[in-house]
């Protein structure tokens, strides 16, 4: 896209363009962090095909509320948060349609993460990236949907505690316990990995 | 160890604890071994995840993940002014007959005190030339009405048709 004028446009200059109706600019918008906004829907749903339906709607909204971003946080920020708010929507509508489970109780109280033993070793260590990528997505896709969304947050969203209160509507004592219950499940899930070798 | 003590541990570990407890935190990894150990896992668990997104592509060509935002865009638009002309529309309803009521009531009041200014006892006058519009105004008993006939958009409406205020 070297020849497309828009490319060497800050994101500034394209959300004013795109603020006026100019769908090219909003375009060359979507391109520049589609993969950031598909990546932040995959994390959180663990499923690609939803990561693609919400991602492509948080880029919908994000043109119809164009008007309503006033550069307080950049671009990027704001239309992460948009996706995150309809993957929290999403979650919950999923989890209406289920009945609660022991693994759910015990999401803020520690289940089985109350009795792991720590692990020292760094599990990931000397890994290739595409083999590290990989340990992580499996061991991500084997948390809980409230202990997956309180980890997304924090580590990649880089949520203050009462932030991620606000968006899970819970206190931060929930999130704080659900952050360390859901980090000590990841170690033993990536150690048991590297085990499994 | 205690489960809050783990908690304030993990703040540390993510710069969210404050001042004040941050010493004493750092006091007992000094002295307490499985703190240093948890401490340890809570470090190689974030340094794992660290960037981990950056490595996750969108799995469609530019060009036909943007062709699905732009229909949905083109879908929704019609939408939206839809809704805003049908607002219009019930506005216009409301606010064109609402306007022309208060326009004659105004052309009532003015007529009204022209006439009582003048010494002769009624007067029977066209208002505005060409408006089918005319009053009655009896100074004697204080009484004004007023005549004004629907224009012929109602096909139904009869020549005579009139209101009286």
């Amino acid at each position: 896209m070297a020849d497309n004028p828009q490319s060497a446009a800050t994101d500034e200059q394209l959300v004013q363009a795109a603020q006026k109706g100019d769908m090219v600019a909003f375009e060359e918008l979507v391109a520049r962090h589609r993969d950031k906004i598909y990546a932040r829907a995959y994390s959180m749903m663990r499923n690609e095909e939803e990561a693609l339906d919400l991602s492509q709607e948080a880029w919908v909204k994000a043109w119809q509320r164009l008007e309503q971003f006033q550069g307080d946080s950049s671009f990027p920020t704001w239309i992460t948060r948009i996706v995150i708010n309809l993957c929290l929507d999403q979650l919950r509508r999923q989890k209406r349609r289920r009945t609660e489970s022991i693994d759910e109780m015990d999401e803020e109280s520690g289940g089985v993460e109350r009795q792991l033993p720590v692990v020292i070793v760094n599990p990931t260590e000397g890994l290739e990236r595409a083999e590290l990528r990989k340990r992580i997505d499996e061991a991500l896709g084997k948390l809980s949907e409230a202990h997956r969304t309180v980890i997304v947050l924090c580590e990649f969203q880089n949520l203050e505690y009462k932030e991620i209160a606000k968006a899970m509507n819970c206190s931060i004592g929930t999130v704080m316990s659900r952050l360390f219950y859901a980090r000590r499940r990841m170690a033993s899930l990536l150690a048991d990995l590297k085990k499994a070798e | 160890m205690k489960h809050e003590v783990e908690l304030r541990l993990q703040a540390w570990v993510d710069g969210q604890l404050p001042v004040h407890e941050a010493d004493e935190v750092a006091r007992l990894i000094e002295t307490d071994a499985e703190a240093r150990a948890l401490l340890t896992e809570l470090k190689h668990t974030r340094a794992a995840l660290a960037g981990h997104e950056d490595s996750i592509t969108l799995p469609e060509s530019r060009e036909f993940y943007w062709s699905k935002i732009a229909r949905a865009i083109e879908r929704e638009q019609p939408k939206a002014q839809a809704v805003e002309t049908s607002w219009l529309q019930h506005f216009r309803r409301l606010f064109i007959p609402a306007g022309a009521l208060a326009a004659l009531l105004l052309i009532g009041m003015l007529a009204g005190r022209q006439t009582a200014s003048s010494n002769v006892p009624y007067e029977l006058s066209d208002l505005v030339a060409d408006s089918d519009t005319f009053t009655f105004t009896d100074e004697a008993n204080g009484t004004t009405l007023i005549w004004f006939s629907y224009p012929v958009e109602n096909e139904l409406a009869q020549p005579d048709d009139s209101d009286i205020l």
